[in-house]
């Protein structure tokens, strides 16, 4: 695929360029003649191409068929520009027809447009820190999340998929950690100008299968970005003020291309695995567990309830739990069709996409995506006027059972019976067993509906002035259910249908922007100013209704509330946000070599109580393009690029609940003596405002070899001050927590480090080679009052935020068989908080990706590997009581039973020694439970193969094949590196397809 | 590049500055949002009895739904009855009944920090109730007295519940979260003496009969059959005595031994309401079981073995159910499942029996024996059972402990609150429960309410 987007804005560049250039030397007396030709980019015609008779004033643009004719003589040679293509020039000689092929210039930084939000800017010329995907790696990837496609690609962007099960959860940190609260440091997300909430309207007590409320972004089809921009540093996101602190990803769906009216047809198909197992004790390690553990307890006569050993279930048995509830196959379709065209003042595209995803569930379950995206774009005959219009409409349909089936997999005793009776019925072994495949009879549905719809209109007042507005509306509703039928319980209990109830959460959240700007941009000569002004009005209403309904008359029923017989009112709210903004950038390029960006943002927010809402936010943003000094280049031939930049600035963070500073009771749903019941909201503090994260950053471009070879470093210090957290409070004020301000201060510093090689490049062979590596490091740098504060058991000044005070393990005692841990503070006794003293930190050390994209005349090759170092939650911190009635890993083998005896686990125990019970219960708070959890991972691997078609039509078809996370390469112990927890891991996937153009 | 327009730029102007004075437009009116109307401001809420109402009412839902005195299985009834010797517990090892069923309970456990923080967000309430009110002029004194007493009765029932299960807690009379934040555990007596002050307040100011006509609602007569059982634990006999008393003197008995539970039953104090009509009892859902072996908790062999022949409540208030094997027994006090219909069940939260009972100790502890074997031998007959042989006060005190294990059961922790203060716990326990320890006579003191205070230290011993 290609950049083609930049079409419409080279259009205006190079007539900018045309009236510019005055060299006019005559060309020699030779008879003129008439050249044309084809400009093509070796399968498609480019229009727009800049076509100049070399040292004359003559030439033209190639029309949409990529046609041009030009007036030279044999002596001549043409040149030929276009943006985001190598510079051709070419000898016109003795014939009249001089078709020409354009080569996509991969190392023009001055040709690549990146999208800063409100204006655009050149990667030469770019001022602050901003990294970027393309459509292109994000379509070499069959994922469903555009979250997804970000992983492994970009610097500074840490992005954890939570979960392996469709339309699940992501946890993105742009450079760490700002905000002292969990839930604080989540982006700002921007589509096509307006803003998309990163919170999920969805609830996590009914998503139970994904652990975690759905993903927001399901709303948005991969398939119709054109580009993901990360903002990082105080220049890039101060004009985002109030909602920059934590970084801005900028969505751009695709345009409409003028052109020829092209049909494109693309269709996948893969399938998706389980990515990782753990191994689990067979039948025989399992019942020698449980026999001397209860032999350890004392206990001679096995309890009734103990059937796994006394002789009620069969104990020559075994299955495999992981392949028998998770070995499934995962199939995966997605067909892309999309039409666009247009001339040169209108165009437009239309795209529509189905993805379906099974899992790999035993079950019939899925989830379908479907989404329109239109979009429209018009250039007024006189060039003043340009409007664009894009809607979206994406309906995301989830079909999952209630559980993701994980925690049954891994706890299941091996010798636990079959699922199925002799009629093929659920196996309940006479109620001695809670069958795992009963709980895929509740089911969770989901559906959401996302309509985006955003434009822009701007009217070129004169030369310098450009009135503009963006405005944009987003619907996005929610409804998804959790069902809970008496099938899931065992018949013989006899409950019938009165037991069967279901929860349902709806939500919706409607959102309109209009942001009014004036552009202004003037060259005086060598210095250039480009200058904006705008403002934002934004409102939000959230809608939501979680009610559970249950006693039906029948299980065919169970979607109707009004057929139940009771229904509780969960949650029932409207919240309104109300966010205003008056924002200013000022620009200067002085000779292309100096730059100097200055953003700034005043910020009102509705969250805040009065006299709080509103705040300032600025950032300076400079940049020295050392490399057009005529003395280094003269010294430093071999430097193509050179660009020393640095920006220091200010944003803010306004994600927190509506209304905190409000004393309110409201209705939690029950009623008494038929009175429906009000209850306190939550402590409330009037006075609570903004948190500011001041942000200052350096950085060096580097380019070789004709910029074959990039260099981008970049360190950052971040420090966000004025922490708003909800404050932990004993229980004994009622409530866990209270929204205020911290006088604490957390940095995040870093080091980023992005490498571009082009190895290889020439006509049949193109091979390039991309490198991000991240370093983040955070720190509590000052907490006043740390130690008499309710965080005095949470944090450490000196520390990252991401640590843990935990008991420090010192294995098992060779003589009482049991864990044994530091007594600091040397009382003989184990106890919380006193011993609880070891810091341990987890969280990621450094990350990054490694890719490499190759392409041998038609066939293209990308591969792209991850790799994090960090350390995380092992299997023990979920783990059960070593000789419980639940399957462990096979590490509990080594486990003590002499005195004298050197083991890694404490003896069994079946629950009844409490000395055994509580040192296990100690282990799950101690730092046994955290180990290396780094991983390498094989991301992505994409095969594509062009068709050499020579059709009039412009047929055009390519083959492709593409797999994801297909080879993890770590020592963790557990189920997943990535997640750290007993989540369903990302699956390993592998597709095939084929993609029709025409 | 052409620059005419830069000479005569006045033309533009007026536009100009037009589009700046909008896009300045910075509204404090824009970013001034109203209370939504699903939220009801704290002063609103003072301003209207009703909601007010709303509010109190709030509290015994809550009750009723979760923790301490619920019916569902988070409730002391269940949790106390697997931690002491009432019940067995049959279900998945890692379900948080496992841990009070075993003894080995965490301080990082779950429940555990639930029945604390539930417990102290409904105080909470309470004190907002009684300060919102004390605040406001919108209620005649009546009404006043009326919130402000059933307030204090709930405030002072929780800490009673919270003192028995933690040993010394902190006693919350405030909504200052300044204050509540660092509050202290403090000694017995002192928490006793806050619950004893708060009973009296809401006798004094409890009406005689609730409001409800359904005893759903504290009255005067609640209050002090609260307080004849606080008296009782802190022995002090002669006024556990008279407030019994006077409960027992204004209280109609119930003689038919198949209506205690039932919501009209003449020897109801207290109870708690169902949601709805045909909603019944949290308990019947928790205890009912029909298949062998029980899929969660089934009565002991001990506590079904502790009834002496004949005894009513053996064959009313138990259920049976077997595999042809073996047989499995359940609490049938409560009968009727969700959607039942039948005589109504409300949930019982104080019975006169108990009343008798502690009279009965009281006497029996002042030396009248012929009293106590009155009150005693009224709930022998009703169970069907004869007179008392007990006459000594050793004997009396004996057999009153053993008819309320069998009146009791599965009732609210009963069983382990009586062997508590009775010091009976480990020579009960010991010797069938493997994972019981002498500890185990207190709840650890929540892992992470002690993080965020560090005034709540130590740690109960044992945790």
């Amino acid at each position: 695929m290609k950049n083609n987007y930049r079409r419409s804005l080279a259009l205006t560049g190079i007539f900018a360029f045309f009236l510019t250039y005055n060299s006019p030397i005559f060309s020699q007396n030779l008879p003129q003649k008439n050249i044309s030709g084809n400009i093509t980019d070796g399968a498609d015609p480019l229009s727009g191409v800049n076509v100049l008779v070399k040292n004359t004033a003559r030439g033209s643009i190639s029309d949409l068929e990529g046609r041009y004719s030009v007036t030279a003589s044999p002596n001549d040679t043409l040149v030929f520009t276009y943006v985001g293509y190598k510079l051709r020039e070419v000898a016109v000689g003795s014939g009249s027809l001089l078709n020409v092929t354009m080569q996509v210039d991969a190392t023009a930084l001055d040709q690549v447009v990146i999208n800063a939000g409100y204006y655009k800017v050149s990667d030469k010329e770019k001022t602050g820190s901003i990294a970027r995907v393309t459509a292109e790696e994000i379509e070499n990837q069959p994922v469903s999340n555009p979250l997804a496609a970000m992983q492994g690609r970009m610097a500074g962007v840490n992005i954890v998929q939570n979960t392996g099960v469709p339309g699940g959860g992501f946890s993105v940190r742009i450079r760490g950690r700002n905000s002292i609260r969990a839930d604080g440091s989540e982006p700002l997300y921007i589509v096509d100008g307006v803003p998309y909430p990163s919170q999920s309207l969805g609830n996590f007590e009914v998503s139970t299968v994904m652990g975690d409320a759905q993903s927001p972004l399901n709303g948005i089809n991969p398939n119709d970005i054109e580009s993901i921009e990360v903002l990082k540093d105080a220049d890039a996101t101060a004009i985002y003020g109030s909602r920059g602190a934590n970084g801005v990803v900028l969505i751009t769906t695709k345009k409409g291309k003028a052109g020829k009216t092209r049909f494109n047809v693309s269709s996948t198909t893969g399938v998706g695995v389980l990515s990782r197992r753990m191994n689990l004790l067979n039948t025989e390690e399992y019942l020698a567990m449980r026999r001397e553990a209860f032999a350890n307890d004392g206990i001679a006569e096995y309890p009734a309830y103990a059937y796994d050993i006394n002789g009620t279930w069969d104990q020559q048995r075994y299955t495999d739990w992981q392949k028998v509830l998770l070995g499934g196959a995962a199939n995966y379709t997605n067909v892309n069709a999309s039409v666009q065209g247009g001339d040169a003042y209108t165009s437009f595209l239309l795209s529509g996409n189905h993805r379906k995803e099974t899992t790999v569930f035993p079950g019939d379950f899925e989830y379908n995506k479907n989404s329109v995206l239109a979009n429209i774009n018009h250039t007024s005959r006189d060039g003043r006027v340009e409007v664009r219009f894009t809607a979206n409409y994406v309906v995301d349909d989830n079909n999952m059972p209630t559980t993701s089936m994980v925690y049954a997999a891994l706890s299941l005793p091996p010798n636990a019976p079959a699922l199925y009776n002799e009629t093929g019925g659920l196996n309940w072994e006479n109620g001695t067993f809670q069958n795992p495949l009963a709980a895929l009879e509740g089911k969770y549905l989901s559906q959401t509906n996302t309509l985006l719809g955003s434009g822009s209109i701007s009217y070129r007042l004169f030369n310098n002035f450009t009135l503009k507005s963006n405005f944009g509306y987003s619907n996005i509703a929610l409804e998804e259910s959790s069902t809970s039928p008496n099938t899931i319980y065992d018949p013989a209990y006899g409950l019938d249908s009165s037991f069967s109830s279901i929860s349902v959460n709806n939500g919706e959240r409607k959102s309109w922007i209009v942001e009014p700007q004036l552009e202004y941009k003037r060259d005086f000569g060598k210095a250039e100013i480009s200058a904006l002004v705008g403002s934002t009005f934004q409102s939000e209403t959230i809608t939501n209704l979680y009610q559970y309904a249950y006693d039906f008359t029948s299980n065919n029923l169970i979607y109707d509330i009004g057929s139940a017989a009771y229904v509780d009112i969960l949650a029932s709210s409207k919240e309104e946000y109300r966010y205003n903004a008056v924002y200013g950038r000022v620009n200067l390029n002085w000779a292309e070599k100096y730059l100097l960006n200055l953003t700034g943002r005043r910020d009102g927010s509705s969250r805040f109580g009065p006299g709080k809402r509103f705040a300032n936010f600025g950032a300076v943003g400079v940049a020295w393009i050392f490399s057009e000094e005529k003395g280094i280049a003269k010294t430093l031939p071999f430097l193509s690029f050179g660009k020393l930049r640095g920006s220091y600035g200010s944003s803010g963070n306004d994600q927190i609940g509506n209304y905190g500073y409000l004393d309110t009771y409201q209705g939690n749903g029950f009623s008494y003596q038929g009175i429906p019941t009000l209850q306190p909201t939550r402590l409330f503090n009037p006075s609570f405002g903004w948190e500011t994260n001041r942000k200052l950053e350096v950085a060096l471009e580097l380019g070789f070899v004709e910029n074959r070879l990039l260099i981008n470093a970049a360190y950052y210090r971040n420090r966000s001050t004025n922490q708003l957290v909800g404050i932990p409070l004993p229980a004994t004020t009622g409530f866990p927590s209270l929204q205020g301000n911290l006088d604490a201060t957390v940095q995040n510093t870093g080091l980023e480090l992005e490498l571009n090689t082009i190895n290889i490049q020439n006509d049949n062979v193109h091979w390039n080679t991309t490198i991000n590596f991240s370093r983040p490091r955070n720190e509590l740098i000052s907490f006043p009052g740390l130690e008499t504060s309710t965080y005095a058991n949470q944090f450490v000044v000196g520390e990252p935020l991401d640590i843990i005070l935990q008991y420090n393990y010192l294995g098992v005692d060779r003589e009482t068989g049991l864990y044994t841990f530091q007594d600091y503070d040397n009382n003989g006794e184990i106890t919380s908080p006193d011993d609880k003293k070891k810091v341990t930190r987890i969280g990621v050390d450094y990350f990054g990706g490694l890719g490499n994209n190759l392409r041998y005349k038609n066939f293209t090759v990308a591969v792209l590997f991850q790799f994090v170092k960090q350390k995380g939650y092992n299997y023990l911190y979920t783990s059960a009581l070593p000789g419980d009635m639940v399957n462990q890993a096979t590490e509990v083998l080594d486990h003590w039973q002499n005195p004298g005896d050197n083991a890694t686990t404490q003896q069994y125990s079946a629950g009844f020694n409490s000395d055994a019970y509580s040192a296990y219960g100690r282990l799950l708070g101690s730092t046994a439970t955290v180990g290396d959890a780094s991983y390498v991972r094989l991301k992505n691997i994409a095969l594509s193969y062009q068709l050499p078609l020579k059709s009039e039509f412009g047929l055009a078809c390519r083959l492709f094949a593409q797999g994801q996370n297909l080879l993890t390469i770590t020592d963790f112990k557990g189920l997943d590196p990535e997640t750290c927890a007993q989540q369903l891991p990302s699956l390993r996937q592998i597709s095939a397809g084929v993609e029709i153009q025409f | 590049m052409t620059t005419h327009l830069y000479n005569r730029p006045t033309k533009y102007l007026f536009p100009i500055l037009l589009f700046l004075c909008f896009s300045f437009i910075s509204c404090e009116d824009f970013v001034e949002v109203d209370t939504p109307n699903y939220l009801l401001s704290g002063e609103n809420l003072f301003n209207d009895k009703k909601t007010v109402e709303a509010a109190m009412v709030g509290i015994y839902a809550q009750l009723r739904n979760s923790f301490l005195l619920t019916g569902t299985s988070q409730g002391l009834s269940n949790m106390m009855a697997l931690y002491t010797d009432e019940m067995d517990y049959y279900g998945n090892s890692t379900i948080r009944e496992a841990s009070f069923y075993r003894n080995n309970l965490l301080a990082s456990d779950e429940t555990v920090a639930e029945l604390w923080s539930a417990s102290y967000n409904q105080i909470y309430t309470s004190n907002a109730i009684i300060e919102g009110v004390a605040g406001s002029s919108n209620f005649t004194p009546e009404e006043t007295a009326h919130f402000t007493g059933e307030a204090k009765f709930i405030r002072a029932l929780l800490h009673f519940y919270l003192v028995n299960l933690f040993g010394e807690v902190p006693y919350i009379k405030t909504t200052n979260y300044l204050e509540n934040q660092v509050a202290k555990r403090q000694p017995l007596a002192e928490v006793y003496a806050s619950v004893i002050t708060d009973l009296e307040e809401a006798i004094n100011h409890l009406p005689e009969e609730d409001s409800s006509g359904e005893r759903v609602r504290p009255n005067k007569r609640v209050a002090k059959a609260l307080l004849a059982r606080v008296y009782l634990y802190m022995e002090n006999w002669e006024m556990a005595a008279i407030l019994a008393e006077d409960v027992i003197n204004n209280t109609a008995w119930e003689a038919d031994p198949q209506r205690v539970f039932l919501k009209e039953s003449t020897g109801t104090i207290w109870q708690f309401m169902p949601e709805f009509e045909e909603s019944n009892t949290y308990e019947a859902q928790t205890f009912i079981f029909q298949t062998a072996p029980p899929p969660a908790r089934a009565l002991s062999a001990h506590l079904i073995s502790a009834f002496e022949e004949g005894d009513l409540r053996r064959e009313l208030w138990i259920g049976e159910v077997s595999d042809g094997v073996d047989s499995y027994y359940y609490s049938a006090k409560y009968k009727l499942l969700p959607g039942e219909t039948g005589n109504a069940e409300y949930s019982k939260v104080l019975r006169l029996a108990e009343q008798y009972l502690i009279r009965a100790e009281a006497r029996t502890k002042m030396g009248d024996i012929a009293g106590a074997q009155a009150d005693l031998n009224k709930i022998r007959n009703r169970a069907g059972l004869a007179n008392t042989t007990a006459a000594s006060e050793s004997d009396l005190l004996k057999a009153i402990l053993h008819e309320r294990r069998v009146e009791f059961f599965v009732e609210h922790g009963n069983r382990f609150f009586d062997l508590k203060r009775a010091n009976q716990l480990d020579d009960a326990l010991g010797s069938i429960k493997p994972g019981w320890n002498t500890t185990d006579r207190l709840l650890p003191i929540p892992e992470k309410e002690l993080l965020v205070n560090p005034n709540l230290q130590p740690q109960n011993p044992g945790y």
